[in-house]
């Protein structure tokens, strides 16, 4: 299997009249990743992903997907995609299974067996089997969105766009999609943009937090929880501990040792290159010391909802 | 996803048609496979029909080859004013309420181009309206002739005028569907059209060379011809300038629809 990302970008730039909505992106997406796309209200999420879909032309800089051109070959692009909408349209006179079948009659030919029986697995799987032959005009919007995923991979892409998929869906339907985008995990590539910041924690493997059109941050999940101040530990400690303290600032694989106090408790922030060296030995030296007592040792990971904040805030705010 | 018995085999159009057939299926289905082309037909031959009912009531005391030559006249000049503001009014929607609603953006994600997402319409509307419209009316005219007058036009004479009918109706639909790719309400896409074509045929009168610019001549032209007269001298003018009208609009909203960003 190539290791080629399967959305690649470079200085992709959208203006629209004096409005830039995205600022030489570079972005890398890679294959079989559930890749969450974040940013505040206006940050350029939804641009991005029409400029990806050919729906909107990029003022500068260039993007491929699977190696396609996405103004050149703007087809071959989508014939690999799926496509959820922010806020899908359909047509109002057609049923569920119409619009399904629509859908798979641009990717597939030939047997009309073959794409009814796509068609309706593809319903069974959004559970909308008991409504496929309703007109949607009568749809709730959860319903309109379970047809929405439905529609975005009936044809079995490759690469699943998907904008706020759980944007107004209740909590089983959300839990639902999350479902749908881990199982679809081991044959396809998943980038969605969303603000539910605990479903991109739950499934997500790699982010890309966008802000005012500029990418802020891009990285692992696993990466951007640590923090960016790289592998910290955080005791808490009873008493004196100036000979731990030397002690454990000695050690090679100590990068900064701070000591903070509120009150009675005092924290230790110990930044590290080598976690595992501070697994096995950092405890020891400090209850080598018998003028302290550590009441709680772990290793610092943050929120992501913390990681956005900060890096938003940081980056000015994002409305607007 | 359940495994499929039968094997998919993914879809191979290239170029600029790709997606043509699901275009034009999806457009043909919005007219008949809903009640749409039942109320219109029912409608154009109330509108149409109905009112030479009318007219042939009035015109049945006159000699059968005056009335006759005055219900194609009728036929042509009033059911062409009509039909020509029904398929404004038809299709006002057609691409300005697809890009307004986000349908448009929805399809045009999927492997089609932009270049199918118009023709299928123009197509599409075209030819059923021009069946709703004109083959249908035009097949009861014959009876209604035949009822009022005891003749009937001859066929060939009528064919060709019903040619010109359908140039006339098919320079609106091309004029409304490139209205559509960039004005912003219906009403102002239904009122430049229809505007154009009533202030057309009454400008027309006082102001003959306006006839030679556009297809506001062409029901006269079309009549003239359906009651078996030669065609009138210039008249090749209009139809020629029509037919290149419609073609530039064609052309428009192909290159308009092409730079929308959705």
């Amino acid at each position: 299997m190539s290791s080629e990302p399967v959305i690649r970008t470079r200085g992709l730039s959208k203006s629209f009249k004096s409005v830039q909505a995205l600022k030489s992106l570079d972005l890398e997406v890679p294959r079989n990743s559930i890749f969450g796309f974040l940013g505040p209200n206006g940050a350029g999420k939804t641009t991005t992903i029409k400029l990806l879909l050919g729906l909107v032309r990029p003022s500068a800089g260039s993007a491929e997907v699977f190696g396609h051109d996405i103004v050149g070959d703007t087809i071959d692009v989508r014939r690999r995609i799926g496509y959820l909408p922010q806020e899908p349209r359909y047509y109002e006179h057609m049923t569920a299974r119409e619009i399904l079948r629509f859908t798979a009659r641009f990717f597939y030919q030939g047997s009309h067996l073959a794409v009814e029986e796509r068609v309706g697995a593809t319903l069974e799987l959004v559970g909308l089997a008991g409504k496929a032959d309703r007109p949607v005009k009568g749809f709730s919007a959860g319903e309109r969105q379970r047809l929405g995923i439905g529609q975005a991979q009936v044809n079995d892409p490759d690469l699943l766009i998907l904008d706020e998929p759980a944007a107004s869906l209740d909590p089983m339907g959300r839990r639902d999609v999350l479902a749908i985008m881990e199982r679809l995990r081991e044959r396809a590539t998943v980038f969605y943009s969303t603000h539910i910041l605990d479903d991109v924690q739950r499934v997500s493997d790699t982010v890309a937090i966008l802000n005012r059109g500029e990418l802020i941050a891009t990285a692992p999940i696993e990466e951007l929880l640590a923090g960016r101040d790289g592998i910290v530990y955080t005791m808490q400690v009873r008493g004196e501990g100036l000979e731990a303290e030397r002690r454990v600032r000695s050690q090679p694989w100590v990068a900064d040792v701070r000591v903070t106090s509120e009150g009675q408790s005092v924290t230790w922030h110990v930044r590290v290159s080598d976690a595992a060296a501070a697994e096995s030995q950092l405890l020891r030296l400090m209850l080598a010391d018998e003028q302290i007592a550590v009441t709680e040792f772990r290793r610092k990971t943050y929120e992501l909802e913390e990681v956005f904040l900060s890096l938003v805030e940081e980056n000015g705010d994002g409305d607007g | 996803m359940a495994t499929v018995s039968v094997p998919l085999e993914p879809a191979r159009g290239r170029g600029w048609l790709t997606g043509f057939g699901n275009m034009v299926d999806k457009e043909y289905g919005s007219w008949w496979r809903t009640r749409r082309a039942l109320v219109h037909l029912f409608l154009w031959l109330l509108v149409i029909n109905g009112f030479l009912v009318l007219v042939g009531l009035d015109e049945g005391r006159r000699g059968p080859y005056a009335a006759l030559n005055e219900l194609i006249e009728v036929f042509f000049q009033v059911g062409g004013l009509w039909a020509n503001i029904g398929i404004i009014l038809a299709t006002q929607s057609s691409l300005l309420g697809e890009r307004q609603l986000g349908t448009a953006e929805w399809v045009l994600s999927k492997p089609v181009t932009r270049e199918v997402f118009v023709l299928s319409k123009l197509l599409v509307n075209g030819a059923t309206f021009v069946v709703l419209a004109v083959v249908v009316p035009s097949i009861v005219f014959f009876s209604q002739t035949l009822l009022h007058a005891y003749l009937q036009p001859s066929l060939g004479p009528f064919l060709l005028g019903l040619v010109l009918h359908v140039e006339y109706l098919l320079f609106y639909l091309a004029l409304t569907l490139a209205l559509g790719t960039f004005l912003r309400t219906r009403g102002a896409v239904s009122g430049t059209a229809i505007g154009l074509a009533i202030g057309g045929l009454i400008l027309v009168g006082p102001f003959p060379w306006l006839g030679m610019l556009g297809p506001f001549a062409l029901p006269s032209i079309a009549s003239i011809v359906a009651t078996g007269q030669p065609l009138p001298e210039g008249a090749w003018q209009p139809i020629l300038v029509t037919l290149l009208w419609s073609l530039l609009f064609v052309l428009f909203a192909l290159w308009r629809f092409d730079r929308e960003e959705f």
